[in-house]
Order: C-alpha cells, then sequence, then structure tokens
C-alpha cells in the first residue's frame, strides 16, 4: 500500500513519441484518445516544455472522451445520402441547438434554460421552472446490471440536484433496450455475456432500489426488446426536478470555496467516462469492474436534502454533481472559467492509498461540489450536521485561469482551463441508402384478424409492464395524478404521467417515446415519429401543446462504421424537422456511442434508437385526460388519418410484402392543428379519455382503452379518415404517427365534430371488442379474454 | 391547534407530504432531523410521526436501525409520552421501526409472501369496536395505496387472531395483498392512540389522486379522513 500522507504520482514522457507509440500510449493507460488526440496532447506539452503528469492526462482523457465533451455530435461529417454528398457541420449546432434557439425566440418567457446547465429549464408557473435530465448508463448495466442501473438512476438524479443552485426532484422515467427475454442460451455468441433475463431483473432492480430509496416516484418509461439489444443493452434513466426561477442562475466567482458534499471517494467508478467512450468485449467482463460504480441511496437522499435546505437558505452560488469524471470534471466544470486550486488531500477517502489520480477522477457516488461563499461555511456545517452528510474544503476559485491540484504539497496538475477544453474536432464519414425490405422473421398466416391482434397484444412490444411498474414507487410525494396504470382496476396502460407540484396551479406531464424498429429501415422516419409520439403522449394527457419540451438521447453502435454514422444523421435530421413544426424545443439530451459488441461471429450494433422525453405544462387538474374508457355510450372518435405503410410497425414483424416498403406519413403543421384543437376541447372539459395511436395500431389502442374494464367498443373501421388504398391491417394495425383515439359524451359531440373528430363507434355495456370493416367483421373477442392475453405477457420472465 | 412532531431518518422520504396532509386536517407539523431530536422535543407536541421511507437504507431488518436509535436518543421518554395522553403513529416505514418499540401489540413486518416490492392500490376493511381516532372519521370499507417489500404481519402462533378478536388489529386488507396473517393492516394499543399501517393514507389527500378519475366516495381522499379522524379526537 503507498503512504497515506503524500502524492502518488509519476510523469510520462511524450514529447519524444511517434504517432504510433502515442497510440499505445493511449491504449496501454485505457484513455480512450485517438492518434489525433494524443498528437494535439504532445503539441500542448511541447509548447510548455515538460512532460505530463500521469494526473493530467487522466484529466484530458475524461475532459475530451466522447462522454463529456460530444465529439461526435460536434464532429464535421461527410456524408453521402443515396448517392448525393453534403457536409453537416455539427449535428448538435444543425439539428438541435438551432432548433431550439428558433424556437426560444417564439417562446422566450417559457424556456429559461437549454443546453448549458446539467437540465433544460421551461417555466411552469409565475415564481417556478421544471426541468428534465436523461441519461444512460449503457456499458455499466451490461457488465453489472443492478449496480449500473442503480447508478444509473443516482447520477440523474444528481443532475437535478445540480440543476441551477439546486432543484427538488419530482418524478423519474425509466426506458431499456433488451433482448428478448426468451432468447435461447446457447443463441449468445460470446462468453460472459449476462442473458437478457439477467440484465432485465438486474437493471429493474438497480433502478428499484435507488428510485424508491430516494423517495422519488418512478412514474414514466418504456421498454424495447429486440435481438439487437442482447449484447448491448440500453438503459436510460431520468429524471425531472422544479426549482424557483430565481435559483437558476449561478456563478463561479475567484473566491469562492468550493465545498464538496455526500459520499467518500474510493477506487470504484475509475474511468467510467473513457470506458464508456469505447466498445465492450468479452474481456470487459473481466477487466473494467472497477469502472461500475457502487451506489448508496441512502448517502445521496441525505446530500439532497442538505443541498435543497442549503439553497433555501441561499447559501450555494453554484452547484453541480460529480458525474463522469468525478472531481476532475466537477472542478474543472466550475473553474472553467477562473481557474483555481484543488486539494486533494482534503477529500474524503473510502480507504487510504489511493494514487493522486484516483482521487481526482474517480466516480465514487453521492457527491456534489458547491461553490459557496467564505461567510456561508458555519451555516452550511450546520446543515450538514443536521442532515448527516459529510463536507470538505476541495477546491478556490482565484481568477488565474490555471487548473492547478495539489496534493499533500505536490503540485500534480498544472493546466490552462482554455486548453484543456480546446479538444480536436473530429472529422468523419457517414453515408445512407435505404436497404431493401427485409423478409419477416417469424412469418405469420392469422386464421383471423382477431388472431392476429391476440398475437399482437402478446407480442413483448406490447404487453403490460406491470409486473416491473409494480416494482416502483410510483406514487412517493403524494403529488402522482395520473399513474402509470390507472382505469377502474388501476392495471390499465396510460400515455403519460401527470404530477402535481406542490404550492403551483400548474402540473407537469412526462411522457417518451422511442421506435427502434422502424430505425432499422428509415431512420429519418423514426426521428419524425419519435418527437411526434412523445409530443403527443404530453398533449393527449392534458398538456398545453404550446408549453412543451423535449429532450434527445441517442444510443449508437459503432460511429466508425459509415452506415451507422450516417443513420444517425439521417434520424437527427428527421427529429429536427418535427420538433421545429411543433414548436417543441430541445432543452436538453445526450448521446451515447460505441454499443456494439464483438462476439464470435463478429461485431453486433444496435440500431441507431433516439429517445424522445419531454415534460409539458397541465394548466389545471381538471385538463388530466387518461387512457382508459370511463364510460358506457359515449362516442369513440379517430382524430388524425390513417396513411398507407406498414414499415416499422409490430404487424410487419409477422407479415411480408405489401405495405413493407414504406412507413406512413405524416404532416406535422396538420398534427400542430389538431393537438391544439384537441386541446381546446380538453379545456371545455369534453374529453372523457384518450389514448395515442402507437405501436399496434388502432387495434391495440382500442382494445387498450378497453382495458379499463368499464366498457367494451363496437366500432365500424370504414369511418376512419384514411388514406385511399389501405388495407384492412393498415387501418387496424398501421402505425401513422399523429393520430389519437378519443372518448368524448354524446353532449360534447357537436364541438368535437367541429374541431374535426370522426366518430367511429361507441362504447358498449356489453366488454366485447367488436370492429367492422368493408362489411365484414375483423374483430370479434371479449375485452377480459384480450386484456388476459396482454397482462399475463411479461409475468413468466419477471 | 394540535402539533405533529414527524422525526426524519436518513432515508425517511415520506416527511413532506405526511407533514401537507397533517397540516390539511388541521395540525401543525414539523419535521425534525434525528440528528436534532432529544427528550425536550417530545414537550412540545401532540403527536409523534414515524413517515414512510427507506430510513438507514433498511438494508437490514426494516426499520431497525431507526428503532435503536430511537430508544438511544429518547430511552423510555416515548413511553412516558404515551402514557401520558401523547399519540403515536407510524406509517410503513414508520409502522415497520414503531412495530419494534414494545409500543404496539407483538408482530413482525416481514418480506411479503411475493417477495417483491409492491406498489398498488388496495381495498382496506375496519375490523373491531375498539376505539381508534385513526379510522373514526372514515367508513367501514375504503382504499389506500400501499408500496412496500415488507408489509406482511406475522406473530407468534394464535396472536394475529387474537389481535383480531380483541379490536387491537383494527384494519384488515379486503384482500390477500402480502401475505399477512389474518390480512392484518394496521395495529393499534389498547388506548388507540398508537397506531401503525402499510398503507399510505397521506398519497390519498386529494379526490384526484385516485387511480380512477370517476371516483367519487367522498368530498376528500381517504387519507385525509385519516388525519382529520385523529385531529377531532385529539381536539375534542
Amino acid at each position: 500500500m503507498s503512504d497515506t500522507s503524500q502524492a502518488v504520482f509519476r510523469h510520462i514522457p511524450i514529447r519524444d513519441l511517434s504517432a504510433d507509440q502515442l497510440l499505445a500510449l493511449s491504449q496501454q493507460m485505457k484513455l480512450s484518445l485517438s492518434k489525433v488526440d494524443m498528437l494535439a496532447v504532445q503539441a500542448m506539452y511541447q509548447e510548455e516544455n515538460r512532460e505530463p503528469t500521469d494526473v493530467e492526462l487522466e484529466v484530458i482523457a475524461q475532459t475530451w472522451s466522447e462522454h463529456c465533451k460530444h465529439r461526435i455530435f460536434n464532429a464535421k461529417i461527410k456524408h453521402t445520402l443515396n448517392g448525393e454528398e453534403e457536409v453537416v457541420d455539427s449535428l448538435f449546432k444543425t439539428y438541435v441547438k438551432a432548433v431550439t434557439e428558433k424556437i426560444w425566440k417564439d417562446k422566450p418567457d417559457f424556456i429559461l434554460g437549454a443546453f448549458v446547465d446539467n437540465a433544460g429549464f421551461v417555466r411552469l408557473d409565475e415564481t417556478r421552472a421544471v426541468c428534465l435530465k436523461v441519461e444512460t448508463h449503457n456499458h455499466p448495466s451490461a457488465i453489472e446490471p443492478y449496480a449500473g442501473a442503480n447508478t444509473g438512476l443516482g447520477g440523474v438524479i444528481r443532475d437535478i440536484l445540480g440543476a441551477g443552485k439546486g432543484a427538488k426532484p419530482i418524478g423519474s422515467l425509466d426506458v431499456f433496450c433488451f433482448g428478448p427475454p426468451d432468447v435461447k442460451e446457447s443463441d449468445l455468441k460470446a462468453k460472459d455475456v449476462i442473458h437478457p433475463l439477467g440484465i432485465m431483473r438486474g437493471v429493474v432492480r438497480g433502478v428499484r432500489d435507488y428510485g424508491n430509496r430516494m423517495g422519488i416516484p418512478t412514474v414514466n418509461g418504456a421498454i424495447q426488446f429486440d435481438d439487437t439489444y442482447i449484447y448491448n443493452p440500453l438503459v436510460f434513466c431520468g429524471t425531472a426536478g422544479v426549482i424557483p426561477i430565481s435559483d437558476i442562475a449561478k456563478e463561479v466567482k475567484p473566491g469562492h470555496w468550493l465545498i464538496a458534499a455526500g459520499g467518500r471517494t474510493g477506487r470504484d467508478g475509475l474511468k467510467g467516462a473513457t470506458f464508456s467512450s469505447a466498445s465492450l468485449t468479452t474481456d470487459s467482463h473481466e477487466e473494467d469492474q472497477t469502472a461500475v460504480q457502487i451506489g448508496n441511496p441512502i448517502e445521496e437522499k441525505k446530500v439532497a436534502d442538505f443541498i435543497l435546505a442549503a439553497r433555501d437558505k441561499g447559501l450555494i452560488q453554484f452547484v453541480t454533481d460529480c458525474g463522469a469524471g468525478g472531481f476532475s470534471s466537477a472542478a474543472g466544470e466550475m473553474l472553467s472559467e477562473v481557474g483555481g486550486e484543488v486539494w486533494l488531500e482534503n477529500a474524503p477517502l473510502k480507504e487510504p492509498g489511493l494514487e493522486s489520480w484516483q482521487v481526482f477522477i474517480s466516480e465514487s457516488q453521492e457527491r456534489m461540489v458547491m461553490a459557496v461563499e467564505e461567510e456561508a461555511i458555519p451555516e452550511l456545517e450546520r446543515l450538514a450536521a443536521m442532515f448527516e452528510t459529510e463536507l470538505c474544503r476541495l477546491a478556490r476559485a482565484d481568477g488565474s485561469k490555471r487548473l492547478k491540484v495539489w496534493h499533500y504539497g505536490s503540485l500534480v496538475c498544472d493546466l490552462h482551463v482554455e486548453k484543456l477544453h480546446e479538444a480536436p474536432r473530429r472529422e468523419m464519414l457517414a453515408r445512407w441508402r435505404s436497404p431493401a425490405v427485409k423478409e419477416p422473421k417469424v412469418a405469420l398466416k392469422p386464421s383471423s384478424w382477431t388472431e392476429t391482434l391476440k398475437t399482437i397484444l402478446g407480442d413483448f412490444a406490447i404487453v403490460s409492464r406491470e409486473p416491473i411498474i409494480r416494482e416502483y414507487d410510483h406514487e412517493v410525494q403524494g403529488n402522482t395524478v395520473l399513474k402509470p396504470l390507472a382505469g377502474a382496476s388501476g392495471d390499465a396502460p396510460q400515455d403519460g404521467a401527470v404530477i402535481r407540484v406542490a404550492g403551483s396551479p400548474h402540473l407537469m406531464a412526462m411522457g417518451c417515446a422511442l421506435l427502434p424498429e422502424l430505425g432499422k429501415t428509415d431512420p429519418h422516419a423514426m426521428g419524425r415519429a419519435v418527437v411526434d409520439e412523445c409530443v403527443r403522449q404530453l398533449v393527449a394527457v392534458g398538456a398545453d401543446p404550446d408549453r412543451l419540451a423535449i429532450l434527445d438521447n441517442f444510443c449508437v453502435g459503432n460511429p466508425d462504421n459509415e452506415q451507422e454514422l450516417g443513420a444517425l444523421v439521417e434520424c437527427t435530421k428527421g427529429m429536427a424537422i418535427s420538433a421545429l413544426a411543433y414548436g417543441a424545443p430541445f432543452v436538453s439530451g445526450k448521446d451515447s456511442f460505441y454499443n456494439y459488441f464483438v462476439t464470435d461471429e463478429g461485431p453486433v450494433s444496435i440500431p441507431v434508437t433516439l429517445l424522445v422525453s419531454g415534460i409539458g405544462i397541465v394548466e389545471d387538474a381538471a385538463h388530466v385526460v387518461g387512457a382508459s374508457l370511463r364510460h358506457v355510450g359515449s362516442k369513440i372518435c379517430v382524430f388524425g388519418p390513417t396513411k398507407r405503410g406498414l414499415r416499422g410497425s409490430v404487424l410487419g414483424k409477422y407479415v411480408s410484402g405489401c405495405g413493407l416498403e414504406a412507413p406512413p406519413e405524416f404532416d406535422e403543421a396538420e398534427a400542430l392543428e389538431r393537438y391544439r384543437k384537441y386541446h381546446g376541447l380538453v379545456k371545455q372539459g369534453a374529453i372523457l379519455s384518450t389514448h395515442d395511436v402507437s405501436e399496434g395500431g388502432l387495434g391495440v389502442a382500442l382494445a387498450e382503452m378497453a382495458f379499463s374494464g368499464k366498457a367494451g367498443i363496437r366500432a365500424d373501421l370504414d369511418r376512419v379518415p384514411a388514406e385511399a388504398g389501405c388495407t384492412a391491417a393498415e387501418v387496424l394495425f398501421g402505425e401513422t404517427p399523429a393520430r389519437l383515439v378519443i372518448e368524448v359524451a354524446s353532449e360534447h359531440m357537436e364541438a368535437a365534430r367541429q374541431a374535426g373528430l370522426v366518430v367511429i363507434g361507441e362504447s358498449t355495456r356489453e366488454k366485447w371488442l367488436h370492429l367492422t370493416y368493408a362489411g365484414n367483421t375483423l374483430i370479434d373477442a371479449s375485452v377480459a379474454e384480450l386484456k388476459a392475453i396482454w397482462k399475463s405477457g411479461l409475468t413468466p420472465y419477471y | 391547534m394540535p402539533h405533529a412532531l414527524l422525526i426524519k431518518f436518513p432515508g425517511t422520504n415520506c416527511d413532506a407530504e405526511t407533514a401537507r396532509a397533517l397540516e390539511a386536517a388541521g395540525f401543525t407539523a414539523e419535521v425534525l432531523p434525528v440528528a436534532l431530536l432529544d427528550e425536550s422535543a417530545l414537550d412540545r407536541t401532540q403527536l409523534v410521526v414515524f413517515s414512510g421511507g427507506f430510513s438507514y437504507g433498511d438494508y437490514v431488518m426494516s426499520g431497525r436501525i431507526a428503532q435503536l436509535i430511537t430508544k438511544n436518543k429518547l430511552g423510555d421518554r416515548l413511553r412516558k409520552f404515551v402514557d401520558g395522553g401523547g399519540y403515536a403513529l407510524g406509517i410503513c416505514n414508520g409502522f415497520q421501526i414503531l412495530a419494534q418499540m414494545d409500543l404496539l401489540p407483538k408482530a413482525s413486518l416481514i418480506h411479503n409472501a411475493s417477495g417483491r416490492f409492491m406498489c398498488r392500490w388496495v381495498p382496506l376493511k375496519k375490523n373491531g369496536s375498539k376505539v381508534s381516532p385513526f379510522l373514526s372519521a372514515l367508513p367501514e370499507q375504503f382504499e389506500l395505496p400501499v408500496a412496500h417489500a415488507e408489509g406482511r404481519v406475522v406473530t407468534m402462533a394464535g396472536d394475529a387472531a387474537g389481535y383480531v378478536k380483541s379490536g387491537l388489529a383494527p384494519l384488515l386488507y379486503g384482500a390477500d395483498v402480502n401475505g399477512s396473517t389474518e390480512g392484518i393492516a394496521g395495529l393499534q394499543d389498547e388506548t388507540g392512540r398508537v397506531f401503525g399501517l402499510m398503507p399510505h393514507p397521506e398519497r390519498f389527500l386529494f379526490k384526484a389522486d385516485h387511480y380512477d378519475p370517476d371516483w367519487s366516495g367522498a368530498e376528500q381522499g381517504w387519507g385525509y379522513y385519516f388525519f382529520k379522524g385523529a385531529f377531532e379526537a385529539m381536539t375534542a
């Protein structure tokens, strides 16, 4: 063991190394820096006429990592679309930031912050803002599902605590992509890979144990199952918070103390940022265990209570969390403008003997760093004692523009703050050509449409997530007005969640959408459809369509594969079109690359996966709308046209031929008009219940509404507003975006008709689903029978 | 106006909404971090509340560490407080803590029969004719949400049936929720002033919080009447 009272660091000679030797050094130290990056580092030290310390190289590697710097989203990409070449000068600037900036001009009072802080903010009411952040924790969850997901949620909760001068977390959402739970063990083509069942159980329990212990309701989420996620499961964790608007702005000034609060620093979570910026291999399961952090939600609960109390007393000037890169990124970010000095020996450790670089970059959990005035420290110490959390004086801002890190009197790192943040820009190649239609995996010959509906209701894409939802406390804080499961028996699916915000007249809606199946063949259409679905969910549950904010979270396989990067470019373009049309700004986002795995049979990549999550303002509790039928004898209406095309649909997995060559079209401008009219009806109290038409199409949407247990549905699908030439399959199971199914009481039908809703049937006393089309009965089944299939789909596996 | 003191342990996380519910029913409510707890705190209150959450993480037996720390800080002062007419309430994790303090009939709360954490609404029914201030404003049957992994009441053989018979188990599940013996959802002492239950009344304060938007059982959520009953008993 090293001496515990002196710095342990070394100088690493790099000035005389060749490019290949530099790359070898990067690989040996697991820095995840490219040859170009290493050459830039070398030039920096040649200029300073000295050799770097290991601490400095680690700090640079963390700071420049894909995880922290999003260098692919900022890269210059030469993209070829179906043979035509174009240059995308930063995906982020072109398709994310520019969209938000345009919308911001129209909604300056609503958007209160985007991209600069740990979360984006929008106005809730006169004095309060709400914010949302979503992170991924894919690599850790692949090799240690419980701890990976546990700390994934723990980390994003800290993002909210570190948003503004500290926001209060009020709701979480969790989205997973797993391999199918029924995959055969013998089909896993690499050693030490965890079976999807093990991944699913571990991940769900990890989220459960962090969220429940923190007392933050997990109210929203989604799960996708697909073969492509067997080796690279995806785990998205998101948390929303509320903050006084006056506490959003924050600034570190020379003279401020940087106080670390919360958990101690240890060897867990070393190099997580660089680990997540490389692909997984079989060796990862053996070698990279130290990259996975260990969660302790009670430690975080204590620091959360402390931070919020300190904020309310006005003691905090700036706060951020220790996430990827640990102190180096938290202190590095806080001192990035002014510079300052760090004293590593002041950090309380979990165990003695950590080397200097380990203290500085460890991603040990449950740590926050605040900038405070010297006079505030005694009061902070009193609060820390009250909430039983530990404080240390980690650093002090000094205006020197240098990041100086001391460890027991030795200067172990001395970097110019501006140079540290000047990572070389990447130049990349991408191309996209729409692939040919694939034959379906399972050729299903339906004996009847009713049988087809049963098959689809039992598909992993559709089946009830109830066994998992019940493990999450979605009621804690006592504000969950629209719950993930509702209806007369409390077990029917909903489109989103609505949370009351204590003290505010307004409420907050949360929703999320992802459609990776569509992205396999048409990422551009997926980008558009995913934005629409999230927007539509928020509007459906009662949010004002003009007061929404969304987040883009991307997961990509190998970005050095031109086709995969091309899919990302196309998806990003599509997403930007819809967001702009809806006036739904991106206020935050994140990306995760290298989600591919080299199996015995070659590399397996995930399809480009875009999660769009969002928050919306619900003006009044009376506007909250569920997705479960409420009365017998009300009118069942469809709002929005059905178009031809089955590509990317759940049905598309089972059938071949007609309709698979293209996804259905939709028009965002028309959709937004409908959403506004719908919201007008909501405000008039004309809407009883609404369900978005998404995976499984109209057939599944109608069945799910009837799962409320209060009524059945009899409808004539000839009345569905549909493009000429639509087949029964397209009307029943097509997944045209931008459509809603709405239950309206007869007395409000006149207003509904004027708004453009089309009646297709009514709710019946008999709990039966009866759908006709072109003179034939397509669906004829008892709601109880359909519900049993849907409700029990996951129970054998979870 | 009666005062309620909510003791907050590291990991207690239902204190804010419980305080809100108490205030709605007429109490003044004070959340006190356990680091500041001493015997004198009981002098300024009529009701001591152990709220829900995961005190100290509940990594050992639920509520065990919180109970030991409370005992260490208060000794037999809590017993004297109750004997002197004070009220004590434990909800969920608070019930798990209170169940180990020798203030309630002997029982343990162990892992649900399903072995899982469970968040759902449950039917409940009142039992027996014993005076139960916390239930006095509620009808014979009502609903509340539960969210727990260790809510199954077990006792020495025969004790549970005795509690049901004597009315020391004044609150029963209307269906098998977690394998609780005799369906016991809540326990009280002989006086009714000490009450512990697994369901969360503070989570059904508002009518809109029912899962069915057409719910019309009462003007407010059932949880409101839970706290209101106690308030009325204490101000009568």
